[in-house]
């Protein structure tokens, strides 16, 4: 217990423990995946109060230009989004914890914010593999044709519960799952994502 | 051994000895890449084959038949397919880890240094001791084990059950742990086609040609199906070549995928289905990275059957004798393979389509021995190819047996006059008619129905979407074949949106499926098998019939029929014919059985994929874990959860010792203890507090912001659901905590409330369990502890911040936290949480501030020992039996407000009087242990059910009252306070004298808590 107090209060990424930044699995050619552990995203749950839905829909397209996400949406656009999470529910998504700060007082009386940035576990899958490794956990139909930028889905992956949102026809996902079962969720992924090579790093920080 | 005579001549064994230099290998031809000489063994003996040969091709280009001993009477078996429905040639592939039994050589990719070794014989396959079976083969038919092993009942299971299936054994599983991995894949498609043969790949091609998303999915490492095993032609090109330029095609396709080596082995809901993708059984060990198997889970809108069909064998005698196969497969050892079976071969066949094997035979090179062909008449043309070669034609005759011991010499024929000669071969060639492979039409219980055309059953009412062709549709010729795949996959694409367009189908050479099938002989010699997996003969089907067991589920369970691995795909019609025979029915009305997933076996492994050892379920981990981990906790596993358990230190003897000291120091220094794995709701809204009011049972109205309290929830009948803890964080902002083991089903009862319950109100629920990290910090140096956490401008002192207040506070210099004076230890306590990613953070700092304080981590045990001191009821005591007024909180309930569980709480048999009620217990004799489901009777009882009045539910040893406490529920107990009673134990057989106490064994008054 003789370390300085002041470095004690460093946040610990979710993915600790279990994520090694570099190059694993299939070493030939270039990574088939690349990880990206999403430390530093801000998430929170929006819950339009009772009867509420419309004017929490007219507030957001007039404060943030946004379309509230339908069913099965998402609207991310590079800093601050919604995605769609459950009826009448959507997660509110943010590159940092700054830019969601705002979100109670906002929202205040039209919808109830609750802050989950430190709840999930996420992880951006990208790369020229990267949908068919979400295709081996993911029994939603991941086809261009049925799902593409723009969309999410509330499923589970490898019997954990998870949501994914597609952000470009890359394609690009973020994954985010509960941070408990983060070395589970690992410990699937890169086995599963083993024999495209894949290639682990580091987001953006606290 | 050297009693036993068995019936075997030298000569037999001389003929065996196994050529090794691919004698019957044809000059070319075939399908294999005869560049790649691959070297194999099999039983030890080196042999060698070509790529693209099956076990059982370079098996028979070896001239090695004997590959098996059969299940039952150990009888010498060879190879009576070339695909995957074969019962006979089934084997023990590789060695050590990867070691695997019951694979059927047939479809066993040839690779170098493949390792395959014959099963179910002892010492030696051609010397097999139990072939003493076969000669008490009267002994050994249907329903033996039933009349023999019935008594003493118990010898079943210990004696007669071990030791037939040492007898009958099918291989040995690995003993090692699986070496290798298996992955899993989920596909959708607008049209699956399941088999490439002509008419898969008909429908893929016209399917893919739409632009629709198409998978393609079959069994075997080539596609072309019959194509690859028959000598037809397809416009100007042949049917491999053809099958070739298909594939090219297929491919080219961005939307269509391929699956080769991949067998749809079920038919689920809603257009689900299961394949499995054997990605790497055909090398030795797979590529770094790359799984053994693939486990597919394929949604399909429509999807177009193209199993094919199955030959159907003859019933004569000894039709299960090495050298006997089926037609079909001879000639796809010839064509595809480049390898005749035997040196001179015949053929017995009930069919026009019998006859091609003599041209194909022919052109290899091989030797017509003789052509029998069962029905009266054979047109000209299909006899002309026999004829010119000059072989013994034989009309309206039949095979009654064959000679030979490992292999067959010869058979013997009767023809139309009753003439009965005696032909030498060393091959024969069966052609009965074909079955369609109805087995995935018929997964979601739908029945096939007979078909008298084609004298088979064919698919009927189809599974949702599913829509048959070509041969497995009962539409056996080519010319069918392409046609009808291209239809019905025409049809499917359009159902999916994509326009129907159907493009010429090529021309094919005309051909015949006639055939009138020969059931059985009329004449047997010998044992004559219908069932050769589960050998099952004529006369088992015989005896079923004579002993009442017609209807068809009584034929399959009382013989075995159909009962093997191979879900009798060459047997079971055989069995039903004779049994229809026998009972004078059609065959329709003997009906059939249940065909049911796998259609062939699936190694469990495939199915678990990823989840098997520490994988087999998800793990979850508190946010201290790597503290806890790298300080040397022993963890406990409490649902998916790893808690500390508890933390031992150098020196201490035992984990008891480890937890007293950990309660001790709580109890007189501090302590901390995560609680993360509580779960933690989170609760906003204008009716935050008229909902929280509703599925509580104790008030809440009078809470005031920055207050926390104690909850009952009830279930709607009255028993408890859980307790918890609520906060009030704001005017309507309310934080709730559930127990662990009732994280999810509180916050389900909760949704269900605002949802269907009570959708009018105004109120937001979110869980916050995973956000939030949670440590207790308990012990009289708990605010001394947290001082030096908490940020200095909040006031934590005993006046500022009372039992049971609640805050939003900073901890480490501005890091949001959320501060709750809460007890369960009983001691100064407090819970405080900050968000997850701090939680690590938290811990360690916590610990530092509170070494100068002599703080002790505690983990789920000292836990438990704590609150058993205080009284306070967990798990054991809300255990879905008891009431409120059970666990002694009948007093908190609310009397002024209606909410779940208020009236059906008050049902006469939660209120009567002798309801056994939770006290605490102490022995008498101090040394003693108590145990939990330690009963209590009185002193003087006679212990039996009547005299039960209670139990003890959970148990301690109490380091602050030095002996083992307990606490539990006896009839009347409060009021018993003082009396003495027997703590009565029949499992441990314990037996001795305790008294009945308050469930309060520390601190009575609750007066620490509030220091």
């Amino acid at each position: 217990m003789s370390e300085a107090s002041a470095n004690v209060w460093a946040p610990r990424s979710a993915w600790a423990g279990y994520a090694k930044p570099g190059r694993h699995g299939r070493s030939q050619g270039e990574a088939g995946v690349r990880l990206t552990l999403r430390d530093g995203i801000a998430l929170a749950t929006v819950i339009a109060a009772d009867g509420q839905t419309d004017a929490l829909r007219a507030l957001v397209s007039e404060r943030y230009g946004w379309t509230l996400p339908e069913p099965g949406k998402s609207q991310v656009s590079r800093e601050r989004g919604l995605v769609w999470s459950a009826p009448g529910q959507w997660l509110a998504v943010a590159e940092t914890r700054d830019a969601l700060r705002e979100l109670p007082d906002v929202f205040r009386g039209i919808a109830a914010v609750t802050d989950q940035s430190d709840g999930r576990a996420v992880v951006r899958v990208s790369g020229p593999n990267a949908r068919t490794l979400l295709e081996k956990g993911v029994a939603v139909d991941l086809h261009p044709r049925a799902f593409q930028a723009g969309r999410t889905a509330v499923t589970s992956i490898s019997h954990i519960g998870a949501q994914l949102w597609q952000l470009d026809d890359a394609p690009t996902y973020d994954v985010a799952v509960a941070r408990s079962f983060a070395g589970s969720f690992w410990s699937w992924l890169t086995e599963a994502a083993a024999e495209f090579g894949y290639e682990v790093e580091q987001g953006s920080a606290h | 051994m050297t009693t036993m005579t068995l019936k075997r001549s030298d000569a037999d064994v001389a003929a065996e000895i196994p050529d090794r230099s691919q004698a019957y290998r044809v000059a070319k031809g075939g399908l294999v890449d005869r560049r790649k000489l691959l070297d194999f063994s099999f039983d030890g003996t080196s042999y060698k084959g070509f790529q693209g040969d099956t076990l059982a091709s370079a098996l028979l280009a070896n001239g090695v038949h004997l590959v098996g001993r059969s299940f039952k009477y150990h009888r010498p078996r060879g190879i009576l397919s070339a695909g995957s429905e074969e019962p006979n040639a089934i084997v023990e592939l590789r060695t050590g880890a990867r070691r695997e039994p019951n694979t059927r050589a047939t479809v066993a990719e040839l690779y170098a240094g493949l390792e395959a070794n014959s099963q179910n014989r002892w010492p030696s396959l051609a010397f097999d001791a139990l072939g003493i079976n076969a000669l008490a083969a009267p002994i050994f038919a249907a329903g033996f084990y039933y009349k023999t092993f019935m008594w003493p009942a118990s010898f079943w299971e210990k004696l007669y059950e071990p030791m037939i299936r040492r007898a009958a054994g099918l291989g040995r599983a690995a003993n090692a742990p699986d070496p290798d991995t298996y992955d899993r894949m989920h596909a959708h498609c607008d049209v699956l086609v399941i088999g490439g043969g002509p008419a898969g790949l008909s429908a893929a091609l016209t399917a893919g040609r739409t632009g629709a998303r198409v998978i393609l999915v079959d069994e075997d490492f080539k596609l072309g199906g019959r194509l690859l095993s028959e000598n037809q032609w397809i416009g100007s090109q042949a049917g491999v070549e053809w099958a070739a330029a298909a594939l090219d095609e297929l491919i080219s396709l961005p939307e269509v995928r391929i699956l080769t080596r991949t067998t749809l082995f079920g038919v689920y809901d809603h257009g689900s289905y299961g394949a499995v993708e054997r990605v790497s059984d055909h090398l030795a060990v797979p590529g770094a990275h790359a799984p053994r198997q693939r486990l597919w889970r394929i949604t399909a809108k429509r999807a177009v059957l193209a199993a094919g069909a199955i030959e159907r064998p003859h019933v004569f005698g000894g039709n299960d004798r090495p050298g006997v196969m089926l037609a079909g497969a001879v000639r796809a050892y010839v064509n595809r393979y480049g390898v005749l079976p035997g040196r001179k071969i015949a053929v017995v066949t009930s069919s026009d389509d019998g006859w091609r094997t003599v041209t194909d035979v022919l052109a290899a090179g091989g030797q017509i021995a003789a052509v029998i062909d069962t029905r009266r008449s054979v047109p000209q043309e299909v006899r002309r190819a026999a004829e010119s070669a000059g072989a013994t034609i034989i009309t309206d005759g039949y095979v009654a047996g064959t000679r030979g011991h490992l292999r067959l010499k010869a058979i013997e024929v009767v023809d139309s006059y009753g003439g009965a000669q005696t032909i030498a071969c060393d091959c024969l060639a069966m052609a009965n008619g074909w079955n369609p492979i109805v087995h995935l039409d018929s997964h979601l219980s739908r029945k096939p129905v007979w078909n008298e055309d084609i004298h088979a059953f064919v698919p009927a009412a189809m599974p949702l979407g599913m829509v048959a062709a070509g041969a497995a549709a009962g539409s056996l010729t080519l010319a069918q074949c392409l046609a009808t795949g291209a239809d019905v996959a025409a049809d499917a694409a359009k159902e999916c949106g994509f326009e129907r367009k159907l493009y010429p189908v090529p021309s094919t050479e005309a051909e015949s499926a006639a055939h009138t099938p020969l059931w059985r002989s009329p004449r047997i010699k010998g044992k004559a098998f219908v069932d050769f997996q589960n050998d099952v003969a004529a006369t088992d089907v015989e005896l079923a019939h004579r002993e009442g067991f017609r209807a068809v589920e009584h034929l399959k369970r009382y013989t075995t029929l159909g009962m093997a691995t191979d879900q009798g795909k060459t047997s079971n019609l055989a069995g039903l014919s004779i049994m229809a025979e026998l009972t004078g029915q059609a065959i329709p009305s003997v009906g059939t059985t249940v065909f049911r997933p796998p259609f062939t076996p699936v190694a469990l492994g495939a199915l678990a994929g990823h989840h098997r050892g520490k994988e087999f379920r998800a793990t979850r981990h508190v946010p201290s874990h790597a503290w806890c981990e790298e300080n040397g906790a022993v963890f406990v596993e409490t649902g998916l959860w790893m808690r500390p358990a508890y933390f031992p230190r150098a020196g201490e003897k035992d984990w008891l010792e480890s937890v007293n000291r950990e309660v001790n120091t709580v109890r007189s220094k501090v302590g901390i203890c995560d609680v993360t794995t509580l779960g933690k709701i989170d609760i906003q809204g204008r009716d935050a507090l008229a909902y929280l009011e509703k599925f509580t049972a104790n008030p809440f109205g009078s809470l005031p912001v920055g207050k926390a309290r104690y909850a009952i929830l009830l279930r709607e009948d009255g028993i408890i659901l859980d307790d918890g803890t609520i906060a009030r964080m704001g005017e309507n902002h309310y934080v709730m905590t559930a127990s662990t083991a009732n994280a999810a089903k509180v916050m389900q009862h909760m949704e269900f409330c605002r949802q269907w319950l009570w959708p009018e109100f105004d109120v937001q629920i979110a869980s916050i369990s995973e956000q939030w990290a949670q440590y207790a910090v308990a012990g009289p140096k708990a605010r001394d502890t947290l001082r030096g956490v908490v940020d200095p401008e909040f006031d934590i002192s005993n006046e500022a911040f009372p039992f049971l207040a609640s805050a939003n506070i900073t901890v480490g210099g501005g890091i949001p936290a959320r501060l709750f004076r809460i007890s369960f230890s009983g001691e100064l306590a407090y819970e405080i949480a900050v968000p997850a990613a701090y939680g690590d953070a938290l811990w360690r700092a916590i610990m530092q501030s509170g070494t100068p304080h002599g703080i002790t981590p505690y983990g789920s045990e000292a836990l438990s020992v704590m609150r058993i001191e205080k009284g306070h009821a967990a798990g054991a005591e809300i255990n879905g039996m008891t009431t409120a007024a059970d666990i002694g909180l009948g007093g908190m309930l609310a009397k002024k407000k209606d909410y779940i569980g208020r009236l059906m709480k008050d049902r006469p048999g939660l209120t009567e009087p002798d309801r056994p009620t939770l006290v605490g217990v102490r022995p008498v004799d101090t040394s003693k242990r108590l145990r939990a489901g330690t009963h209590i009777i009185a002193l003087d009882a006679t212990p039996s059910l009547e005299a039960d009045q209670g139990f003890l539910s959970s148990v301690a040893y109490s380091p602050s009252n030095g002996h083992w406490i307990g606490i539990g529920f006896i009839s009347r107990g409060p009021q018993r306070i003082g009396e003495r009673v027997r703590a009565y134990d029949p499992v441990r057989n314990e037996d001795f004298e305790v008294e009945i106490c308050s469930a309060v064994f520390v601190d009575p008054e609750g007066s620490r808590m509030h220091v």
